[in-house]
């Protein structure tokens, strides 16, 4: 369960960028996050993936309260979450595997458990000839499918998606979607921030949209307009 | 074209660890490579411009650390040696003139020579006695007067050299002296202790200078890795908190930094410690470098052999934990 509770960021002493944010995520649901561009996304998403703390108000995520934890307790929440970036975030000089490896390394999962899970995931999502490339020599198309293979792979409780299919041709696109719905059925919270509108009224979830720095629910699956729930 | 270039090129394999190509071949090798996190580096930490800075400084300080100690050793085993030369050593002087200054006749002084050389003789803290003669005495004093002169031309002193035995008490000795003394006002025993005591003074001096350098170069080595450190930090900021919101935990960052230290660290101080070495051999081997009780002698025994060739460890050691501290520090400061 995640839960926003009249959240608002600032950056320095700068004004609100998110102000009175409230809702709420539960387990295994998908929502998609849409808004004009400097509406605040990138801040919601930072808050999401605990890159910083609310400024004020209360973020409640895997039953802690994010603004009062700790830093060290911050690292494990962190493990649960998978991010895919915008810019994709891959590291260079890592290969494709290496990076895919990446959450499985840091958890402590033995190497040969790595290597058959990163391996299949690889393959799945088309790269298992180019395991061992380096980012930069791969298309952006490419990049992006390790981005996403990389924050699946640990099977997270909570997958934020910035434009994840970008870059992407329409099946492999719909692809990494479908992939994302068997996650959601799995239990894991789906939020993908997207402007692609084709795509947000195809797959028909729910919607946080972003306006003037605060948040509006929309699930029109069941024909609702919620202002600010929680 | 430029695309398929690009792209021919990302299928050359990567260079890696050697142990790293070793994966997959055994269970026991992956068990291993995965706890000692031998694969590649989460973090470009190879890659960064001021490797090569730190080998060849932690190097220059190895060797310069191996000469330092080399040189405290020496000075040690000289210290030692000197003391032990020494130690229950005394001389019995008879002097050639009276305490008025008036020169004593040849035969005066041989008979107060054999009168107190019978009386050490019969004390029981002395182990032997012997009594120089003017053959032994004149080349002790020839330095100073010349080998052209005749011995009939200055009255020589009576020199008895006197061992005593293990274990003697300072009133003992006291006693004994008063003893000499009464048997003849010109007689004086001579202990050797107070130039002795200024040499081992002025040993344990240049062995604590020694020691400070090497202080000096170990705070030397910290100051410069905890720097690296700190600037790979900066370069590598990005990458940090990447693997920060991935889940790394500090301890998992620091890690990547303290092994990339270990193995500079390595490199360098393995270099370094041998060239020392090989310097402190040639110079031991030199033909200077002579047996004489009083000139520095480089001999290093085992235990002094197996301490420099720790040395790489130790930097190895040192490196990887400062290293370690600098990033944790570092890391609790970041969101």
């Amino acid at each position: 369960m995640i839960k926003f509770e009249n959240v608002a960021i600032r950056y320095d002493s700068g004004p609100d960028v998110l102000q009175n944010v409230n809702f709420t995520l539960a387990p295994g649901s998908y929502h998609f996050l849409s808004g004009p561009s400097g509406a605040g996304k990138s801040s919601l998403m930072s808050l999401l993936y605990l890159g910083r703390k609310p400024s004020s108000g209360k973020v409640t995520m895997f039953d802690r309260d994010i603004g009062a934890a700790p830093r060290e307790a911050l690292f494990p929440l962190r493990q649960r979450i998978g991010v895919v970036f915008q810019d994709f975030r891959l590291l260079d000089h890592l290969s494709a595997f290496d990076n895919v490896a990446l959450p499985l390394r840091i958890i402590g999962r033995p190497e040969a458990e790595i290597r058959s899970h990163v391996g299949e995931l690889l393959d799945w999502v088309g790269l298992g000839k180019d395991k061992q490339s380096l980012p930069p020599t791969l298309s952006g198309g490419q990049q992006q499918r390790i981005a996403v293979a990389r924050a699946v792979i640990a099977r997270p409780r909570l997958l934020l998606a910035d434009e994840p299919t970008g870059n992407l041709d329409d099946e492999i696109g719909y692809r990494l979607m479908g992939l994302f719905e068997q996650l959601s059925r799995m239990g894991t919270t789906i939020v993908i921030a997207t402007h692609n509108q084709q795509m947000i009224e195809k797959f028909g979830h729910p919607r946080l949209v972003l306006e003037n720095g605060s948040v509006t629910v929309i699930d029109e699956t069941q024909g609702k307009k919620i202002r600010n729930v929680f | 074209m430029f695309s398929e270039k690009i792209k021919a090129l990302s299928k050359i394999p990567r260079p890696n660890l050697p142990l790293v190509n070793l994966k997959g071949k055994h269970p026991l090798i992956d068990t291993a490579i995965d706890k000692l996190a031998l694969r590649e580096y989460d973090l470009p930490l190879h890659k960064s411009e001021d490797s090569k800075f730190l080998v060849l400084l932690v190097g220059l300080m190895s060797f310069l650390a191996v000469l330092a100690f080399t040189g405290a050793f020496t000075l040690s085993a000289m210290s030692a040696r000197w003391s032990s030369g020494l130690e229950n050593k005394v001389t019995v002087e008879i002097l050639a003139e009276t305490r008025e200054g008036l020169l004593r006749s040849d035969a005066a002084v041989k008979e107060d020579t054999q009168k107190i050389a019978k009386i050490l003789s019969q004390s029981p803290i002395v182990k032997t006695v012997d009594i120089m003669d003017e053959k032994e005495i004149h080349d002790l004093i020839a330095p100073w007067i010349g080998k052209d002169l005749s011995l009939t031309d200055v009255p020589l002193p009576g020199l008895i050299a006197v061992e005593l035995r293990s274990g003697t008490k300072p009133e003992q000795l006291a006693k004994l002296t008063r003893d000499i003394e009464d048997a003849s006002r010109s007689a004086n025993l001579s202990t050797h202790q107070d130039w002795l005591a200024d040499l081992v003074r002025l040993t344990g001096t240049l062995q604590l200078v020694a020691l400070v350098i090497a202080a000096i170069i170990g705070i030397t080595t910290i100051t410069a890795i905890s720097g690296g450190t700190r600037t790979r930090m900066a370069i590598h900021r990005e990458e940090v908190e990447l693997l920060h919101l991935i889940g790394a935990t500090d301890r998992y960052i620091a890690r990547q930094f303290q092994r990339h230290a270990l193995v500079l660290a390595l490199k360098g101080a393995v270099a370094g410690t041998l060239s020392g070495l090989l310097i402190a051999l040639i110079v031991a081997l030199l033909p200077g470098n002579s047996d004489s009780s009083l000139t520095p002698q480089i001999t290093l025994g085992a235990a002094h052999y197996i301490f420099l060739l720790l040395l790489p460890l130790l930097a190895g050691i040192l490196a990887a934990t400062t290293a370690r501290f600098t990033v944790l520090r570092a890391l609790a400061r970041m969101p």
